[in-house]
């Protein structure tokens, strides 16, 4: 009976994917510009801030790199609740209008998404080869191309960083929900998605876009595996 | 005489309360080579870390073309000298762009080819069966061999080698040493190289420093002798070599000394003596002669069953005896001619 139920949702979801149900895809679409938002921002503060972190010794380092791990664990309700507060009308950034759109969820997200690029990229500096930076140095690399040599050295290490950080917010509920009010064509992400529609008891849709996100994660996390064998052979 | 390419003035390198490094005054002239030899941990490598300017030193003063070295020109200098590392690190890329990497860098865009596949001529690998490998697909002496080539493609003013031939095979050897001499020859570099190579050091350097406990002095070929020395009968001790010949010394500091001969206080015989007061005479057979830089003398390498021994002596002397390598010999010397560590 149970397993009935189950097969039946997979093969409806099926059906909606490969009819190409809008309200569906809707969700995938909102997800996937989302991301790349809040991914967009994390990533360009999140490197440089890492790199930082993992290269330079600084007064109150250690204490940085505590906030920055414990940061890694932050409940997303919590950061929702942070950043309503400061795009809501009342709130100091409330005239911008974020609330209930695509930039005040991808804020939400990229603050999620933070710590994680710092915390990794960091991680992978600081326990990188020591002759690493030497070798770049006694080759004449400036210090404007220092970066992108240190980058390219430990890229396996910071992809894997952008693909956690990926995991992180394409998974979240919370900011989503609280921020973009899962409003329908517009801020219904796939994970409010699953939530509503299971809780009004439309499994087959949950189950679709539970597919996609699982999709998501393998083709990343292939990708990411790929190209780690590439460079190891 | 030309005016010096670096000079060293009261210079300590310091890590914690531990003294690294610490001279008092050094030139190094242009297009010279400088061999540094010591014990590990002798400040050798600091010194190499200095002379690139990727190290600050604690106190005194560095200076490179008569310019002391200072934060605000510490990049400029970085681009005259280059070093290569004990256990050189190859970039996580390709072999033609770990060569490339140093030439991008100073702005290179053109030829880049041409001066790659050179580089690796110089250091004996061929260029269309590696400049596209990857760093994993090399062994220990193709990746030094690598790592050389990308120091020479930049054609800095100043090469420093750290034990460029160590831990690799005969033929990269060779061909490491071949290379790096290239240097010299083609664009007129100023060479520091540290090695236990003390035969090719001796061979090429223009000048040799000893270092001992971070600080520099003059270089002279030593034999080391380890104990345990047993006190024996007159007042003299001994020690068994693993040949199983009997070497005899005056009183040494403990039973484990390591008695030090220098090269000059062997006396080299073709028969066995007879009738000297001196009281060691090991039968060894020769292996090696180097002209020994500088001197002019000839160091020749012995080994007495395994156990090698450097004697030097002049060159017309080793005429005389008629000295090749892979003939017998004797070598003499005093029971008193030992120094102590």
């Amino acid at each position: 009976m149970f397993m009935d139920f189950i097969l039946e949702g997979f093969s409806q979801a099926l059906a909606l994917l490969a009819g190409g149900d809008p309200e569906t895809w809707s969700a995938v679409d909102v997800t996937i510009r989302l991301t790349a938002l809040s991914m967009g921002a994390s990533l360009m503060l999140g490197l440089p801030l890492g790199i930082l972190l993992g290269t330079r010794d600084f007064p109150g380092k250690r204490l940085v790199r505590t906030v920055v791990d414990t940061c890694l664990a932050l409940p997303t309700v919590v950061v929702g609740l942070v950043v309503y507060a400061f795009i809501s009308r009342q709130g100091p950034l409330g005239s911008l209008d974020l609330l209930f759109s695509l930039k005040g969820m991808a804020i939400g997200q990229a603050i999620l998404a933070l710590p994680i690029v710092v915390a990794l990229t960091a991680s992978a500096l600081d326990g990188a080869d020591p002759r690493m930076l030497m070798t770049l140095q006694t080759l004449g690399t400036p210090p404007g191309r220092m970066v992108l040599g240190l980058l390219r050295e430990v890229r396996y290490a910071v992809l894997a960083a952008a693909v956690t950080a990926y995991g992180r917010v394409v998974a979240e509920v919370g900011v989503s929900m609280m921020l973009g009010g899962n409003i329908k064509w517009h801020t219904r992400t796939i994970t409010t998605a699953i939530t509503l529609e299971t809780g009004k008891g439309e499994f087959s849709m949950g189950i679709a876009l539970g597919l996609v996100l699982l999709a998501l994660s393998f083709l990343l996390n292939g990708a990411l595996s790929f190209f780690r064998r590439r460079a190891a052979s | 005489m030309n005016a010096p390419l670096y000079r060293l003035e009261n210079l300590q390198v310091r890590y914690g309360d531990r003294l690294a490094l610490d001279v008092d005054h050094l030139e190094i002239a242009p297009g010279s080579i400088l061999g540094l030899e010591g014990p590990n941990g002798s400040g050798k490598s600091t010194l190499l870390r200095v002379l690139a300017f990727l190290e600050a030193p604690s106190r005194g003063v560095l200076s490179f073309r008569g310019v002391p070295a200072s934060e605000s020109n510490l990049l400029e200098l970085r681009q005259q000298a280059t070093l290569l590392l004990q256990d050189p690190y190859l970039l996580r890329r390709s072999v033609f762009e770990n060569i490339a990497c140093g030439l991008r860098a100073r702005g290179a865009r053109h030829g880049l080819k041409e001066k790659v596949f050179h580089c690796l001529e110089l250091v004996g690998l061929d260029p269309r069966d590696f400049a596209q490998r990857s760093w994993t697909a090399l062994s220990g002496g193709e990746a030094r061999r690598v790592a050389l080539a990308s120091r020479l493609a930049i054609r800095t003013p100043v090469l420093l080698l750290d034990e460029p031939t160590a831990g690799v095979d005969k033929g990269s050897v060779t061909l490491l040493k071949s290379a790096a001499l290239k240097a010299r020859e083609e664009w007129g570099a100023t060479l520091v190289v540290v090695s236990h190579d003390m035969a090719w050091l001796n061979q090429v350097a223009d000048s040799l420093l000893a270092f001992q406990d971070g600080r520099p002095g003059r270089s002279v070929v030593q034999n080391r002798l380890a104990g345990p020395w047993l006190e024996g009968t007159g007042g003299l001790w001994t020690m068994t070599l693993d040949c199983g010949q009997v070497v005899t010394s005056t009183r040494p500091p403990g039973s484990g000394s390591v008695g030090l001969l220098d090269a000059g206080d062997i006396t080299v015989a073709v028969e066995k003596p007879h009738g000297l007061s001196i009281r060691n005479a090991l039968p060894v057979t020769i292996l090696e002669m180097n002209l020994e830089n500088g001197s002019g003398a000839v160091l020749l390498k012995g080994s007495c069953a395994g156990v090698s021994l450097t004697a030097r002596l002049t060159q017309a002397s080793a005429t005389e005896l008629g000295l090749v390598p892979g003939r017998n010999a004797w070598f003499l010397f005093k029971a008193s001619a030992f120094q102590w560590e």
